[in-house]
């Protein structure tokens, strides 16, 4: 037996995994399968989305968490032996991956940028980031199944293939593990995201006081774009909610414009934005680094620079508009 | 008597790296080393659970002899006991191979009831020692620790996950990995870093352990990343801030 199989906690990191999935197992000439749990209606549009066999993990117990389908998991694995097997890299994902290769002895690629098949050796070769985003490290995997966890967003998810069918497989439970959930704080639900955004105000340190985020608040609604921050400024500060602050341990993301205001540009922020299509920036300081990442910058202060820029936004694109 | 093991990396300053000129090469000889950052939240968590419960602290690290200078500094931050698992080849290791280093080290020469980690290092942050480890050592485990308090047998750890805070459960013997927001390191003074050196240090080598560790995973390159820009700059005046519109209406499909 052998397979492209993927995890993901969600329905929108799968679709993301079975889009590269399907390529490689068209090369490998092999099928691809998705796990999923909870929600079986979830099950047919796998298979649309290009998943050959869905493999259903049975419910847990309530104070049971995801991790506990390990086993499982790790058990189909060494029946099925799979060629490949990719994991989203959300916070559970990440574990998860690392439990799953360290008990069926294997390498992993973790955190996934790219990655490429090598058709000779039926190897994948996959590259991630190190030292903080300032290095791009290649790595291919020795052992079988060759392991890697995709960072969200990564690839474009799957469009629905129109008239396919698949297998539908329900696994047997496991026994309960050691870690039991004894309280559960679901995240609100917050109303802009950043990580989709097709337009991102990033601001940093170089605002003075939280009141002046209404300034940048006022270019972000002149061009329809969405407030993100660094990290100090969501997590030292809490002038921002945490899910909007970017880079390394932050959100990665790929808006069409990203304005960084006040912001110094450390590689650990900038790592966030690499794939940004145009990076702009505003600093007083000509040489932060800011500008060595950025296409279009301006040097000087912001507190005079974003008042002339939200108006001249505002002519623009209102002119446009007539 | 709470036994706690706290593992840490020495790994290239950040900093430090730089790139030969017209080439994404990267130059790493003249970089100094530090304590991964991450990994000082491991070691303070360790020592204040210690300062509150009693019991004992001891770092581990494994890499090349060269990573002995690190030993001074993490007994300076606390622990009273630092175990070197080191040999010339530990120093381009993959996480699974140090997964099983620290698991066969641990295994032959340390008791414990805790075993806390950083939630990655801060060269390779693969995140994957840990998980390994704790699967290594048959022992349950959790990630993305942001709280942890000990009861007895017992501990509660609070898990930062993307969808909200997951508090959970887990007897000991266990293995976390913690996130930087659950303490605030101190910073050693003088008087840490001389009882540092009256401190214990266990050497084990390599054939000490009795087994070699195979690679799963092989590099085949590290590069440095190029984020090459247009690099355009403007003057904050306001003929310059109009061209600075224009251009960004122009290439950044905005309307
Ligand atoms: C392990 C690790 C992980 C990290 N992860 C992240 C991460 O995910 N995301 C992240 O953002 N950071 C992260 N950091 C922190 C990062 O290294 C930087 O410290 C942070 O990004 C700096 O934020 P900043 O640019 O807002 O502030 P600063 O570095 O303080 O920069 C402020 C800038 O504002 C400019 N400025 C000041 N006043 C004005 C003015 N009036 N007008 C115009 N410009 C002005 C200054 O010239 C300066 O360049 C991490 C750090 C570590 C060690």
């Amino acid at each position: 037996m052998a397979g492209v199989w993927i995890l993901a906690d969600n329905r929108d990191r799968t679709l993301e995994l079975l889009n590269v999935a399907a390529g490689l197992a068209e090369k490998l000439d092999t099928k691809v399968a998705a796990f999923l749990w909870n929600d079986s209606q979830l099950a047919e549009d796998y298979i649309a989305h290009g998943a050959d066999e869905v493999l259903i993990l049975p419910s847990l117990e309530e104070d049971q968490p995801l991790e506990a389908y390990i086993p499982t998991i790790v058990e189909e694995a060494l029946r099925q032996d799979p060629d490949i097997f990719l994991v989203a890299a959300t916070a559970r994902g990440k574990e998860m991956a690392a439990r799953i290769a360290g008990r069926l002895n294997t390498g992993l690629c973790s955190g996934c940028t790219a990655l490429q098949f090598d058709e000779t050796g039926k190897k994948l070769i996959m590259e991630r980031l190190v030292f903080g985003g300032a290095a791009v490290q290649t790595v291919t995997c020795l052992t079988r199944p060759q392991m890697a966890t995709i960072a969200p967003r990564t690839f474009a998810p799957a469009v629905p293939l129109g008239d396919r069918t698949g297998q539908v497989r329900e696994l047997a439970a496991g026994l309960p593990g050691l870690v039991r959930i004894v309280d559960r704080k679901p995240k609100a639900k917050q109303s802009g995201d950043v990580s989709d955004a097709k337009v991102l105000i990033c601001v940093g340190r170089g605002l003075e006081k939280e009141e002046d985020l209404a300034l940048v608040r006022e270019l972000a609604n002149v061009l329809g774009g969405e407030l993100a921050c660094t990290r100090p400024i969501a997590e030292e500060l809490h002038w921002l909610p945490e899910e909007t602050y970017i880079g390394l341990s932050g959100q990665k993301v790929k808006p069409d414009i990203y304005i960084g205001v006040g912001i110094s540009g450390q590689i650990q922020h900038v790592t966030g934005i690499r794939d940004a299509r145009l990076i702009c920036a505003i600093n007083r300081d000509e040489n932060a680094a800011i500008f060595e990442v950025s296409d279009y910058g301006i040097v000087g202060d912001l507190y005079s620079v974003l008042p002339e820029l939200t108006r001249e936004f505002k002519r623009a694109l209102g002119a446009g508009k007539e | 008597m709470l036994r706690i093991i706290t593992c840490f990396k020495w790994v290239i300053d950040q900093a430090d790296i730089k790139t030969s000129p017209g080439s994404r090469e990267l130059l790493l000889d003249r970089a100094s080393y530090r304590i991964s950052d991450y990994d000082r939240f491991a070691i303070e968590e360790a020592v204040s659970l210690q300062e509150q419960h009693g019991g004992s602290t001891a770092a581990i690290t494994v890499g090349s002899p060269a990573a002995r200078k690190s030993l001074k500094d993490v007994l300076s931050r606390g622990p009273e006991k630092a175990y070197f698992v080191n040999d010339p080849s530990f120093d381009t290791l993959e996480p699974s191979q140090t997964a099983s280093i620290l698991a066969s080290a641990i295994r032959s020469q340390l008791e414990y009831d805790l075993i806390i980690c950083g939630e990655g290092s801060g060269d390779l942050y693969a995140q994957q020692v840990g998980p390994r480890l704790a699967e290594a050592l048959n022992i349950p485990m959790t990630t993305c620790v942001s709280k942890l308090t000990v009861y007895g047998t017992q501990i509660i750890a609070e898990r930062k996950l993307d969808d909200g805070i997951e508090v959970v459960a887990i007897p000991l013997p266990a293995l976390v990995t913690v996130l930087p927001e659950i303490n605030t390191p101190r910073i050693p003074g003088l008087k840490d870093t001389l009882a540092a050196s009256k401190k214990p240090v266990v050497d084990i080598k390599a054939t000490d352990l009795g087994q070699s560790f195979e690679p799963c995973l092989q590099t085949i390159t590290i590069l440095a990343s190029s984020m090459e820009r247009n690099g355009v700059k403007f003057s904050a005046d306001g003929a310059d801030i109009r061209k600075f519109v224009e251009v960004i209406l122009k290439t950044g499909n905005i309307s």
